[in-house]
């Protein structure tokens, strides 16, 4: 019995004969990458071991730490560079700016925090009148 | 961005984070090829880390290695035909072509001659290699780069200095812009050519930069209010 997993092959004389000239071209060539396979593999998984699966990109220090154009004007000196200015740096620096500013300024703060402790207060005083009342009319039934 | 530690070179930084299995190395560092999966220190310095994946040294390094896409201030040393030779403060000369300005065609070339200041992006850096500059970008628009004008100072400033004007979050150059009416060219090379309309502003500029490098350690910002 011949399992089935084992592939069928045509026998040299088969091949040799004209009609099967492309079969045999086809043939030859899966023998090749075979053998070719069987040869490199040893040598790519010693390369890879000893290189290892990062790929290492080198960049210079302006996109480590984002650095800008370094051609700057200021106060009108140079009409040309402070219109490309407008469009680049200007919108980095009021991006700067808005990180330091704080989202809430202390006093709005204060503001707000002072609304709403009398906010919960009165809150607080509402339920502990309703409560009274809620007493006074169990009482009232009860009677 | 987070500082990590001091190191030294020779030194194995191991457990390296990536995205999708690229690590992106800065200046100082190199490829470990002894072990896999680790970087090699080559300078000292303080070793960064910006997430995801980027890594790189900050040291007193003086002498200025060029890197793609740099934006440097370079002076002419020399004119050949239809390339220039331009002095960058690297190990070699950097060649820019007369071709690569805005507008220039092989008939109308621009005029540049020896001891004129350019304002350049590198296109190419190897180590083997001379590196090449442009005065274009790729849409062939001179943007931002080009030949500065003769009226104005050049002057050396240190590679840590340069980085720290051309960060955004550094006030100096703004602050100095509401005193002065000026207009600056920073090259990441440690070059740095500035023009006023008076002398005197321009001295005075000089020595703010000249102040502050000297003083790099201490807060720029008190300095800066000492002299204005």
């Amino acid at each position: 019995m011949t399992s089935q997993n084992q592939e069928v092959q045509l026998s040299k004389t088969i091949l040799e004969m004209k009609f099967m000239k492309k079969t045999k071209e086809k043939v030859e060539k899966a023998l090749e990458d075979k053998e070719g396979n069987a040869m490199y593999s040893n040598e790519i998984t010693e390369e890879m071991r000893r290189s290892g699966n990062l790929v290492f990109v080198s960049t210079s220090i302006t996109n480590c730490k984002n650095l800008i154009d370094g051609r700057l004007s200021f106060g009108g000196m140079n009409a040309d560079i402070e219109k490309i200015m407008a469009n680049e740096f200007a919108k980095l620096v009021e991006q700067e700016e808005k990180k330091k500013e704080k989202d809430v300024t202390d006093v709005e703060m204060a503001q707000g925090y002072s609304t709403l402790v009398n906010n919960m207060a009165k809150k607080f005083n509402k339920k502990s009148k309703n409560k009274n009342k809620k007493s006074k009319k169990g009482n009232d039934q009860v009677e | 961005m987070s500082q990590i530690e001091f190191v030294l070179p020779g030194q194995v930084v191991k457990d390296v984070k990536s995205v999708r299995g690229v690590t992106i190395l800065g200046p100082g560092l190199r490829q470990n090829e002894d072990q896999p999966n680790t970087i090699c220190v080559t300078q000292p310095g303080k070793l960064y880390f910006k997430s995801p994946n980027v890594y790189w040294i900050e040291g007193n390094r003086n002498r200025y290695i060029p890197k793609k896409y740099d934006l440097v201030v370079g002076v002419i040393v020399k004119k050949s035909g239809d390339m220039l030779k331009v002095d960058i403060g690297s190990a070699e000369h950097a060649s820019l072509s007369l071709l690569a300005f805005e507008g220039a065609t092989k008939k109308q070339k621009p005029d540049v001659q020896v001891g004129d200041i350019v304002y350049a992006k590198l296109l190419n850096a190897h180590r083997e290699m001379e590196p090449e500059l442009v005065c274009v970008d790729s849409y062939y628009r001179a943007g931002t780069l080009g030949v500065l004008s003769n009226d104005g100072f050049l002057m050396n400033i240190s590679l840590t200095l340069a980085q720290k004007l051309l960060d955004i979050q550094n006030p100096l150059l703004r602050s100095l812009g509401k005193r002065f009416c000026y207009e600056i060219a920073v090259g990441v090379n440690g070059k740095l050519w500035i023009n006023a309309r008076k002398t005197k502003d321009v001295l005075n500029l000089m020595k703010v930069f000249q102040i502050t490098d000297q003083n790099a350690k201490t807060d720029l910002s008190e300095v800066n209010k000492s002299i204005l």
